[in-house]
């Protein structure tokens, strides 16, 4: 969003139907807004007029709002590339404020095409990788499969469970200059944009709350709902689990996969959390093998078996197809529904439906001429300047594709005749498809509407009574005013898509009608994501000990300015055996504790809260600026003291919000054992005989217990009573003793603590460490006490390791 | 000839592995009026905890198995007789190079045998214009398939050098083709990119030689360990015809088909995906010995 030259004038002074003085359809381009005399359309005739009256301040702090609500959502996809040194970053949803707004009546029509177009792809995926009749019959080239990547051998003659290869479509739609609407692109490996539409209708209804509850807008949640029921339906045992199959955290649309388990209420798994036994497809969680019945799969098809499809893949499940041919799996999509994105498969579509379901297509498919033919090439060599030419098995629309279609009418004569060869030469791996001129909608550039070129993405799912579309979805916007679909690829926005009903329409929720109420227990912990917590923990607490010690070092330095004073310079070789080098004030090993934690936590964000996250970010970025900037002593403590704020609103969040399950619990005894090691390490090495003066009071401040010392001890710090409150205090909630008593009182609430009645080893372990250190005297506590209870408490955590997260 | 087989393929770990999860593809086909499979097995210790045996889409028939226990070595062995006929003399029936295409064309069909699968480019071997051109050279005008064939066949075995250390099982065929040096699945592979950059389908076969020759010949090369060549689509009259350029022969009835691909990514003997560290060591003996 631009921001506004929002002058006084302008601000006091409504705008009076300024959006839309002056907007005007394009020559020969067809509009969203204005029909074909240049008015008005029903359907828009609200949002315009209160748009018309609102003045430009008004419209800013509404827009805002929806920014607002995406940040705080912490709604971004991934993208690659030119990030600077970064490689790749994370993009905030790129909105366009105003709605397109379109005809309950003429989505009805739009919807019946999607349909039959839904069960047409359904039926031509079961004959390619069933019978074959297409390919035998001579409708479809067999080229266009025996040399598709996405044709995947394993997966013939595999038939789904339920008898179903496709349960989630999406579709790409434009509407060409005749009002028509065209099937830009059939997604079905691992369609994506459900989640992004429904932020964005989250996002738009925060600047437009008035409008839309006014406005007969159909609602998105009653799809979600129905899809989410016909998932659970595809449940073979009542103890099945559905999940999200992500490919991880480095996906651009990962966020969407965290969002949308989250959602539904699905796990979110990777490639790694899955285990085959027994042709069953099970979940590692900590309290063991879970089967899975369902995978609402975003990973492509060929990552998805190491054993049987691309051995090269590290994200994929060995034996995946092993229990899809023995019939214990549903998966959304079936494995191979990619090779339906195929270019070239275009072409043949019409000829296809003709075949398949005995119809013509209701919604056409932007015209296609796979070069594999003869006269199908001289009719893309002889229409050049109306063509797109690109790769025939390219799985991307060519306006998606990062420039591998030309236009034909961008060439120079010179390469034209080049281009003829090349179709000649190669033309079983091309296709030109026509230039399609999309419609424009109006978005909000620089204080008024002006017409950009759009297409729509459309989400299909297969429910209990048959394909549903969800109405609405989203609009891609092109950044500039070139229709030309082509032009799609550079940058755009997204904006929302109201269906708009004369009638009121109904307002469903996704929470079932309250007398059906049931308590569901949250299901197993996946344990990858249990390990993700317990080290989450351990770096954050890593931190805070770290940010503690640095902050009592740099207190001691402004007063005397003198690294080499002997405590200061004790601590620095104490920071030094821990690999904190302190080459600057705000060390890097510091920022490294942070980004782990980031790290940790961004392969676990199904599981926090946006809040979390936007706070464990913002510590990052606060200690990358004073790792640039600060300088030791006071201004250095003075950082680390807001550091240390940021830390505990982190840990607050987390405290204060997290469900008190297992999850937690792991967590929990990663910050309890890193707290208990830091502690223990630190009087090991500061509290001996011959420790430099004052080391003792700086052990309490780092504590954070100068002042129970003095509230406790009537005499001056001395190495029992500092042994006494930081090593064996039970109520000390920074003593060693605390730590280890707390994960006692962990271990006993987790899965498999007791086995056949008996402890587990951890647990045994965690009660073993914890009454051999509460029966100790503080004059038993010397190096060599410390050193061994820090190798145990080390040990704790490789046990906890093998026993949940193996 | 009646044969008797036995393959045995062992990995010793540096490190226990374990979860070890295989796919085997070692038993000879059966084939009509070529070769006939009278009996075989296949062994895995330690004793695998699951075992499913399934035929792939080119109908090898297939073994899964999962050894969950560490184990520190994996020992597969394969024992089978096998009948294989002497191939039949025929006449050159193939259609002039430039002519196969129409052909191709023609077949409309992805059965599990036709040709279109063998077209190019596959998860190995992806086009390449460094083989391609060196194809070119072998092209003589008027020439048929079959002959173009033996005579890229003939080629790469005078102008490549066998050598074991040369390569290793992940080399490709552009590495392989650079040092003209390599095994017969560098040369198989070398000879499918060739063969598919003139627009004719060839694909991998995958299998055993005769260890000991007949009295009075020549010991074949590559008889120490699975071998493998190539067969090539020749026209609708002729059908596959398949040549071994590691011995610049046509496979005879010294030759025992385990497996037909793409290229070796469809046919590897073993697959396998295991948790563990280190190194592994790979052994593999086999024996192919004519019954008396």
């Amino acid at each position: 969003m631009s921001k506004a030259p929002a002058t006084e004038r302008k601000a006091a002074q409504p705008l009076v139907s300024d959006p839309i003085l002056g907007y005007a359809a394009l020559p020969g381009v067809a509009d969203e807004m204005l029909d074909a005399r240049g008015e008005i359309k029903p359907v828009w005739f609200n949002l315009i007029a209160r748009l018309s009256r609102m003045s430009e301040s008004e419209l800013h702090e509404r827009f805002a709002r929806a920014d607002r609500y995406l940040r705080d959502a912490g709604v971004f996809y991934r993208t690659y590339g030119a990030q600077g040194s970064q490689g790749t970053g994370e993009r905030n949803w790129p909105i366009s404020h105003v709605p397109v707004l379109i005809d309950g009546d003429e989505w009805a029509a739009v919807s019946r095409g999607l349909v039959q177009r839904a069960d047409l792809l359904e039926r031509l995926i079961a004959d390619i990788y069933g019978e074959n009749r297409l390919v035998q019959e001579g409708i479809l080239p067999p080229q266009l499969l025996a040399s598709n990547p996405e044709f995947l051998r394993p997966l013939v003659g595999v038939k789904p469970v339920g008898g179903h290869y496709l349960h989630f479509c999406s579709f790409e739609i434009g509407r060409g200059p005749d009002g028509k609407w065209w099937v830009l692109a059939d997604r079905t490996q691992a369609p994506s944009g459900a989640g992004f539409a429904l932020e964005n209708r989250v996002a738009t209804t925060r600047a437009f709350s008035d409008i839309y509850a006014e406005s007969h807008v159909h609602r998105l949640a009653s799809f979600f709902g129905a899809f989410r029921q016909a998932l659970q339906a595809h449940k073979q045992h009542p103890d099945d689990r559905i999940a999200v199959l992500s490919p991880g955290p480095a996906n651009e649309t990962y966020f969407e996969h965290a969002y949308i388990a989250r959602y539904l209420g699905f796990m979110l798994l990777e490639g790694e959390d899955l285990t085959v036994v027994n042709n069953r497809v099970m979940v590692r969680t900590v309290a063991g093998l879970k089967p899975v019945g369902v995978l609402w799969r975003r990973l492509d098809s060929s990552y998805a078996d190491p054993l049987e499809l691309d051995q090269n893949s590290h994200i994929g499940t060995p034996g995946m197809v092993q229990a899809l041919r023995s019939g214990s799996l549903t998966l959304v999509n079936a494995l191979g529904s990619g090779i339906l994105e195929t270019r070239a498969l275009l072409a043949f579509m019409p000829t296809i439906a003709r075949r398949l379901i005995g119809e013509d297509l209701m919604m056409p498919s932007i015209a296609t001429w796979w070069c594999g033919q003869k006269s199908e090439r001289e009719h893309v060599a002889a229409n050049l300047e109306r063509m797109v030419i690109g790769p025939a098995y390219s799985r991307l629309p060519f306006f998606d594709d990062y420039g591998q279609s030309v236009l034909g009418s961008g060439l120079r004569e010179t390469a034209r005749d080049a281009i003829g060869d090349w179709l000649e030469k190669d033309g079983a791996k091309l296709v030109g498809q026509e230039v399609v001129t999309l419609s424009t909608t109006p978005v909000y550039v620089d204080g008024k509407l002006t017409p950009r070129p759009m297409s729509l993405r459309v989400f299909a799912a297969r429910t209990e009574d048959g394909w549903q579309l969800m109405p609405g979805g989203f609009a891609r916007i092109g950044s500039g005013d070139d229709v030309s679909a082509i032009a799609m690829q550079s940058g755009g926005r997204a904006a929302d898509v109201w269906i708009v009903s004369d009638g009121p329409v109904a307002k469903p929720s996704l929470l079932p009608p309250e007398e059906s109420f049931t308590r569901n227990m949250p299901g197993s912990l996946p344990s990858r994501a249990a390990d993700n917590l317990y080290w989450l923990g351990r770096y954050i607490e890593r931190a805070e000990g770290a940010l503690r010690i640095l902050r009592a070092w740099n207190l001691r330095y402004a007063e005397s300015a003198d690294p080499d004073a002997p405590l200061l310079a004790d601590v620095s070789r104490y920071l030094k055996s821990i690999d904190i080098e302190m080459t600057k004030a705000v060390p890097a090993p510091l920022l490294r504790n942070i980004e782990s934690a980031i790290y940790s936590a961004s392969n676990i964000r199904d599981r926090f809260s946006p809040d979390g996250w936007l706070a464990l970010n913002d510590l990052a970025k606060t200690a990358r600026r004073f790792h640039e900037a600060v300088q030791p002593g006071d201004d250095a403590a003075h950082a680390m003291t807001v550091l240390l704020r940021k830390l505990a609103g982190f840990a607050g969040l987390v405290h204060e919000n997290m469900y008190r399950f297992t999850g937690w619990r792991f967590l929990s005894i990663g910050r309890y054992l890193e707290r208990g090691l830091h502690m223990t390490r630190l009087l090991g090495h500061m509290s001996g005989p011959d420790a430099p003066d004052g080391a003792l009071d700086m052990l309490l401040e780092i504590g954070d217990s100068v002042m129970t010392h003095r509230r406790r001890y009537n005499v001056s710090t001395a190495r029992l009573t500092v042994a006494d409150l930081l090593a064996l205090d039970p109520l000390n909630p920074r003593s060693v003793l605390y730590q280890l008593n707390e994960i006692r009182t962990e271990v006993e609430q987790l899965p498999n603590a007791f086995v056949n009645g008996q402890m587990s080893t951890f647990y045994r372990e965690a009660m073993r460490l914890h009454s051999g250190l509460a029966v100790m005297t503080p004059e038993a506590m010397d190096e060599e006490v410390y050193r061994k209870l820090e190798a145990e408490m080390e040990k704790l955590s490789d046990i906890l390791g093998q026993t949940y997260f193996g | 000839m009646l044969y008797d087989l036995s393959l045995h393929m062992g990995y010793v770990y540096d490190v226990p592995a374990s979860g070890a999860r295989h796919v085997i593809r070692v038993l000879p086909l059966s084939l009509p009026d070529r070769q006939r499979l009278v009996a075989g097995a296949v062994t895995v210790t330690p004793t695998a905890e699951e075992r499913t045996a399934f035929l792939d889409f080119f109908g090898q028939q297939a073994t899964a198995v999962l050894v969950r226990a560490p184990h520190e070595r994996l020992d597969i062995r394969m024992q089978a007789r096998v009948m294989v006929e002497p191939p039949a003399i025929t006449a050159d029936l193939s259609p002039e190079i430039g002519k196969l295409k129409d052909e191709l064309d023609g077949l409309w069909s992805v059965a599990p045998a036709s040709p279109h699968h063998l077209t190019g480019p596959s998860p190995r071997l992806p086009h390449d214009p460094v083989i391609a051109a060196y194809a070119r050279q072998a092209l003589r005008p008027g020439q048929t398939v079959r002959e173009t064939a033996i005579a890229l066949c003939a080629r790469i075995h005078k102008e490549f050098t066998y050598d074991a250390e040369a390569t290793t099982v992940d080399s490709t065929p552009a590495e392989a083709f650079k040092i003209r040096r390599g095994v017969c699945q560098d040369f198989a592979h070398i000879m499918i990119v060739a063969l598919r950059s003139l627009g004719v389908p060839a694909g991998y076969v995958s299998g055993f030689l005769r260890t000991i020759p007949p009295p009075g010949k020549e010991r074949l090369e590559g008889a120490d360990a699975m071998h493998a060549w190539v067969r090539v689509w020749c026209g609708e009259a002729t059908g596959y015809l398949e040549l071994d350029p590691t011995n610049n022969i046509q496979a005879g009835s010294d030759h025992i088909v385990v497996a037909y691909g793409r290229d070796y990514a469809d046919v590897a003997p073993v697959i396998g995906v295991l948790k563990g560290y280190g190194n592994q060591k790979t052994i593999q003996a086999v024996d192919v010995v004519p019954v008396k």
